[in-house]
């Protein structure tokens, strides 16, 4: 039993409760929240303004721009939520020990990416009450809004799954040393059992989850490079390359606003040793790198569009680059790309030069440039249909500036509450002293719920592709989403679903001298854990354990 | 192996069944509307006999109830018309030439807005018409960017009509509300009414019936605009349609367009 009892030891305290210096809410937090509150308010002034009188309060019109900024900021969005899991996924699948702790803050920032993006599209839509059902009940396979709508739900329930079992130990702790509501982490921790075994399983079941992951993430923003690169009747947008460069642009948008986040919690939460600047630059040079990848895409996709194509895209690009919004293009080219690249180029290959107040105002460069970029693919095309209709000018109004700016106050909303609820920081393991010799089995109740998930997932998803051709009847969209949340729901049960079976002992392993129970967390192991036997014996057992390992020195 | 063959094929069999029930139903509604082969209407508009005097676009708003736009909503392109009139200009001034080109939905026979359109609150009816189902439409506005020739229009706003106006919408016709799409439809109501007329006096729906039969068509002062089935040989649309004169819109896009326009000189774009 002392294997259990050892696994986080006395010295790892203090530690711990440096990572955990976030969750209270002491004045400054509830501040902050509330300037956030209140900027998150000018979102829904905008949202109010367009109920109350129509979306004839944006610049957008039929014969004008009929997307206008607040697609861009959607895109933007998507993309910044595309890199979270992304850099999670990579560090735990490639072992990035140094990157390690970015992982679950660069998760929040997806989630908080995603939830203020798909609120974006409500506000887009002209009917955001008929918006989420009508899709999923009536959608058509045909269209790239319901590939949209399928992919966010997946990313969104898978990385949500992922987020929680790679958390579940350290909510686990949390509910024994957090400051702050450990009654409600020991709520969330859904029973968690601290044994090697169970950790184990946890470490194997996210690692594939996070290879799962990777393409849905990927497929994400492809799926709105698509929406606007399968558009034939669009100069300037029709385009087979517009998923990659789509991605592209997500992972550089991702990147910086990661690198944003990270120096502003690093700053507030004085996490100066858990995140020290050779983490920023290493995601700098990453950063410059796919900057560097961005601006010669833009420059093949200018090109293609300038050299010798047919009229209509010429007329766009020449518009983009020559005409009226050069004003824009060159600065978003030039300060927002080319400038940060120079800097975070200087910085990666000068050993000497490791500055995080340089990356952090690249970053925020980048992010401002690639906004722009993004508002740049959507309006111009507009301006150039293919027939000579006269085009009304595009000036995003008031109500649409609020939304925009509204949005980044939501996202910074959504991520102080999360970081304010859960713990951020992953929380050290003791490495285990001796190798867990197998994993328990699971019980046959187990086994069998979790195989007829699994079968019942597969054969909704394959039902809805199925029945595809007949929406009105069969609810395709609904099929398969139910069958991808039932199937994504299967590593959520390997770990979550209790197991009544034996304990099993671990082989007994050398044991230092040590008080049990003198730890808070070894008090709360024992109170947690589930099992009766457990509650009652282990600590008799490892109290015996004890004396004699003391008799025998 | 066999197990899953068969299973699979059972699977197919429910699928196979629900969908013949599904489509013998609505093909059992359909022999009872039309007993003679299924219409394909279009329409042709002779730019050498247009005169550019926009009356197809005033008729089109009365008889659809098109809500009036303002000064400002017009300025910024949010007016709605189902009939719009394009007009390009050639040359510099004083060497000026404008021509006038009345411009419905062109009802493709492969529209790319169908085919964006999350919600089927656009479809094809099995006569060819692209229709519109506001209380569908959750105006994400997609059909409306993948538009090639723009002829979708979104609500931006609740409609509105001066009060001398509200007296006279058509009843025949629903208003949409706003955060909607809506498009030319051909007039489908008037199509079903002389449909139901036809059958009512039991004979076949003919050319005549139909020639005159949107309100654009039976406005137009100088018949330059005539409606049919191009699926009938012996219609006035498909003899026209024939002529070497005949051209449609963005034809290199491949959406075979059923709006055909006709003209001396081929337009240019």
């Amino acid at each position: 039993m002392a294997g259990v009892a050892v696994a986080i030891p006395f010295r790892s305290q203090d530690a711990d409760e440096n990572l955990l210096r976030h969750l209270p809410l002491a004045r400054r937090g509830g501040l902050s929240l509330l300037l956030l509150a209140l900027g998150t308010s000018v979102l829904c002034y905008g949202f109010l303004q367009q109920v109350l009188h129509g979306h004839a309060v944006t610049g957008q019109g039929s014969h004008g721009a009929i997307w206008g900024i607040i697609v861009a900021n959607i895109v933007n969005f998507i993309g910044i939520s595309h890199v979270g899991i992304a850099i999670s996924a990579v560090v735990r699948i490639l072992r990035l020990g140094r990157y390690r702790q970015l992982a679950r803050l660069a998760e929040f920032v997806t989630l908080a990416a995603i939830t203020t993006a798909v609120t974006n599209i409500a506000m887009d839509v002209g009917h955001p009450e008929r918006f989420v059902f009508n899709v999923m009940w009536y959608g058509r396979y045909h269209a790239p809004f319901v590939w949209s709508c399928t992919v966010i739900t997946t990313y969104v329930v898978g990385s949500s799954v992922y987020l929680y079992l790679a958390m579940r130990r350290d909510l686990w702790v949390c509910s024994v040393k957090a400051p702050v509501r450990r009654r409600l982490f020991q709520v969330m921790a859904l029973g968690y059992r601290d044994t090697p075994a169970s950790r184990r399983r946890h470490n194997r079941v996210v690692w594939w989850l996070a290879v799962i992951i990777l393409p849905i993430m990927v497929s994400v923003h492809s799926v709105y490079g698509y929406i606007f690169g399968l558009q034939a009747g669009r100069p300037g947008w029709y385009n087979p390359f517009q998923a990659p460069y789509f991605v592209l642009g997500a992972i550089v948008s991702g990147f910086s606003t990661v690198i944003l986040v990270l120096a502003v919690l690093r700053k507030a939460f004085r996490w100066e040793d858990t995140f020290p600047p050779r983490i920023f630059k290493g995601l700098g040079i990453f950063l410059g790198f796919v900057t560097l990848l961005y601006m010669y895409s833009l420059f093949s996709e200018w090109l293609t569009g300038m050299y010798a194509s047919p009229e209509g895209e010429r007329a766009v690009f020449r518009d983009l680059l020559l005409g009226r919004f050069s004003l824009f293009t060159w600065p978003a080219v030039i300060v927002g790309m080319l400038l940060p690249f120079a800097l975070l180029f200087l910085q990666g290959v000068n050993p000497r030069v490791c500055s995080i107040p340089l990356t952090v105002v690249a970053a925020l460069l980048i992010n401002l440039g690639l906004w722009t970029t993004r508002a740049l693919i959507v309006v111009p095309s507009f301006y150039h249909p293919l027939l000579p209709w006269d085009v009304a000018p595009y000036t995003p109004t008031i109500a649409e500036w609020c939304i925009v700016i509204g949005s980044f106050f939501m996202f910074a909303l959504l991520l102080l509450v999360m970081v304010k609820v859960f713990p951020v920081l992953e929380l050290p393991e003791e490495p285990e002293h001796a190798p867990v010799s197998s994993t328990p089995s699971m019980p046959l109740w187990k086994r069998l719920v979790i195989g007829m998930s699994l079968a019942g997932g597969a054969a909704l998803v394959g039902l809805g592709i199925a029945a595809r051709t007949s929406p009105e009847i069969f609810h395709p969209p609904a099929i398969w989403l139910s069958g991808i949340v039932l199937l994504l729901s299967v590593p959520f049960q390997i770990c979550v679903l209790p197991e009544r079976s034996r304990m099993r002992m671990v082989s007994r392993q050398p044991v230092e001298p040590h008080v049990v129970g003198a730890s808070q967390a070894s008090v709360g192991r024992y109170l947690v854990s589930p099992s009766r036997r457990v509650v009652l014996k282990a600590p008799l057992r490892a109290i015996a354990t004890t004396v004699k390992a003391r008799q025998d020195i | 192996m066999a197990s899953s063959s068969t299973r699979r094929r059972f699977l197919a069999g429910i699928l196979a069944t629900a969908s013949s029930v599904a489509s013998s139903s609505r093909r059992a509604s359909a022999t009872v509307a039309s007993p003679a082969k299924r219409a394909k209407w279009g329409m042709v508009i002779d730019l050498d006999r247009c005169t550019g005097c926009q009356a197809c676009v005033v008729a089109c708003r009365a008889e659809n109830n098109i809500p009036v736009a303002g000064a400002v909503d017009t300025e910024k392109g949010r007016g709605i018309f189902w009939m719009n009139q394009l007009t390009p200009l050639r040359g510099t001034y004083p060497d000026l030439s404008q021509q006038f080109i009345p411009a419905p939905c062109n009802h493709c026979e492969d529209p790319p807005c169908i085919k964006v359109c999350p919600v089927g609150a656009t479809s094809q009816t099995e006569e060819g018409i692209t229709q519109q189902i506001p209380d569908r439409c959750i105006g994400c506005r997609l059909c409306e960017v993948s538009c090639p020739y723009t002829r979708r229009y979104f609500n931006w706003s609740e409609p509105q009509w001066p009060s001398e106006r509200r007296e006279q919408l058509n009843p025949d016709v629903a208003v949409r509300p706003h955060g909607v799409i809506e498009k030319c439809m051909f007039c489908h109501h008037r199509i079903r009414q002389v449909k139901e007329k036809a059958r009512a006096e039991g004979r076949p729906l003919t050319d005549a019936d139909v020639r005159r039969l949107p309100a654009c068509a039976e406005t137009c002062p100088a018949e330059a605009i005539v409606f049919g089935d191009l699926n009938d040989p012996a219609s006035e649309v498909s003899r026209l349609r024939e002529s070497p004169r005949a051209f449609r819109l963005l034809e290199e896009l491949g959406t075979h367009p059923k709006v055909i326009y006709l003209r001396e000189a081929k337009w240019q774009e």
